[in-house]
């Protein structure tokens, strides 16, 4: 143990870096750690705990890790990825020559004009904010509305985020494909079906249909598409259970 | 002793008895040049390291450990649209560059309503006079178009691929805010042009703002300037359009990159 410069020799650079070298009184790290309480001790103990799960996780592997193995980065992914990005890109450069931006007139705060519309990816929000007839009536107010239709269509845009950031907290387990999961699916394309009947119901005036008739089929559409796929991936699972089942009783014959 | 300064190395002598080509010698004097000055061999080695941790060991894909080589998903393309939309992004990111010197976010210069204002005039600017201004327009336009689709697009991937389950969740979660994030986007870039329909729209955003109870009127003063628009709402989707926004789509975009890289692709069964 040095603390530098002590080796009787005349240095210029300070020595080795000095060290204060352990006494009774310097707990040690074990020491430390027992000593330590509360949400501190926890969080130790969690990793400790989650190190040897990690290590026993490994011991009881019989996976081997390997070199490099697979598609390499260079040149083979390199080159997959610049042929992909200047194609997407070219494709970008070639729709923006063929179908060059539309541009109107100037803004006019004293004139609105008969059509009032987003871009088209917010069509689907546009059309919550026309949810009138579903905005309930309270008899206690006479019939009057509780919430402004604007606000039902902002609580609208709340639960439909809502919806979708739950999603992985509500469907657990290790279905990966979608005939793995018909129901979830469903949810999905119900969803999907539903963003394209609101957009439809915000572009009202374009579709020569009664209002109520496209009011009423922004909701069955949706639904229907649900239980469309459900069924459909139920019948699909059928199929494919059946061949995994054959396959499998094909390898190991029943006694 | 002699004072003449020596290299303890001679890189120059080692240099003249190499018998190199000439891009060869431009990049090692170069190098020495700079490594003389900056020592970024040290950067340099640190760097190798690094590429070595993160490659040499690589872990079975999903594929190769079940032994599915041999199979083609069909949703494997599918797979590209989250680098598709960040392309689409750069692109945009590169065109609203260019498109920043010639805009300027102003409502003066109209007499009566109704009249162009400087906002639209510089875009008239831009599409008649600029040297490829309208092509640039477009680009600009059509790169936010494809941004926005791919990121919905991609969205349906990860959800009907399952991608978002555990250990995944808080990546989905990011992933909602981008969304979200990248529709405020567009919205703003529409209003920018302060033409009829940028103006309408931006209409309707301010009074589904005043709906909202408690927090409405703050909202509206602080994302559109006010209960009317004008100037004020002109310049606020301006700086959250060109500033504000792109650091934090740009921040959240690697941080989502991010996640995915240390947690893994989720790959198909």
């Amino acid at each position: 143990m040095t603390d530098g410069g002590t080796d009787g020799e005349a240095r210029t650079d300070g020595g080795p870096p000095a060290t204060v070298p352990p006494d009774d009184e310097t707990p040690t790290w074990s020491e430390r750690k027992e000593r330590s309480q509360g949400l501190a001790q926890l969080t130790y103990q969690y990793f400790e705990r989650s190190r040897r799960e990690d290590e026993d996780l490994r011991a009881e592997s019989t996976y081997v890790e390997r070199d490099v193995l697979g598609f390499p980065a260079w040149p083979h992914e390199t080159l997959r990825n610049l042929a992909i990005t200047s194609f997407f890109i070219g494709i970008i450069v070639l729709v923006a020559a063929v179908l060059p931006v539309h541009f109107g007139s100037p803004a006019n705060p004293g004139s609105t004009p008969s059509v009032i519309l987003p871009d088209w990816y917010l069509y689907w929000s546009f059309g919550l904010l026309k949810l009138n007839p579903i905005n309930p009536g309270l008899e206690v107010l006479g019939g009057n509305i509780l919430l402004g239709n604007e606000f039902l269509g902002i609580i609208a845009h709340g639960i439909i985020f809502a919806a979708i950031t739950l999603v992985p907290f509500l469907n657990k387990g290790s279905a990966r494909r979608p005939v793995e999961q018909p129901f979830w699916s469903a949810v999905g394309v119900t969803g999907v079906v539903l963003s394209f009947t609101l957009a439809a119901l915000a572009i009202q005036n374009f579709f020569p249909i009664g209002l109520d008739l496209l009011f009423t089929l922004t909701f069955l559409l949706p639904a229907l598409g649900g239980i469309i796929t459900y069924a459909v991936l139920k019948t699909m699972r059928e199929g494919y259970m059946y061949d995994l089942n054959r396959r499998y009783y094909m390898l190991r014959p029943p006694k | 002793m002699s004072l003449k300064k020596q290299d303890e190395m001679d890189h120059n002598a080692w240099l003249k008895k190499q018998d190199l080509t000439a891009v060869e010698t431009v990049f090692l004097t170069t190098l020495i040049w700079l490594d003389k000055r900056l020592r970024i061999v040290d950067y340099l080695e640190l760097l190798e390291t690094m590429y070595y941790r993160a490659n040499l060991q690589m872990p079975k894909s999903h594929t190769e450990q079940y032994d599915l080589d041999n199979k083609f998903w069909y949703w494997y393309p599918l797979y590209s649209l989250g680098s598709l939309s960040i392309i689409a992004y750069l692109v945009a990111a590169i065109t609203g560059a260019l498109l920043g010197f010639y805009y300027s976010p102003s409502t003066a210069g109209a007499a009566a309503q109704g009249d162009p204002t400087a906002a639209y005039d510089s875009l008239v600017l831009i599409m008649t006079d600029v040297q490829f201004g309208f092509m640039l327009r477009s680009i600009h336009k059509w790169a936010a178009q494809f941004m926005t689709a791919a990121v919905f697009l991609h969205m349906l991937r990860v959800y009907f691929t399952g991608s978002y389950k555990e250990p995944r969740e808080v990546n989905w979660v990011l992933g909602v805010v981008l969304i979200a994030l990248t529709l405020f986007f567009g919205f703003s870039g529409y209003v920018l042009p302060w033409k009829q329909l940028s103006f309408w729209a931006a209409q309707i955003g301010v009074e589904m703002a005043l709906a909202t109870p408690i927090i409405g009127e703050w909202a509206a003063q602080l994302v559109f300037g006010g209960f009317t628009l004008g100037q004020a709402t002109l310049v606020r989707m301006y700086i959250l359009h060109v500033f504000v926004l792109p650091f934090v789509v740009t921040g959240l975009i690697a941080l989502h990159v991010g996640i995915v890289w240390v947690q893994g692709i989720a790959e198909p069964h």
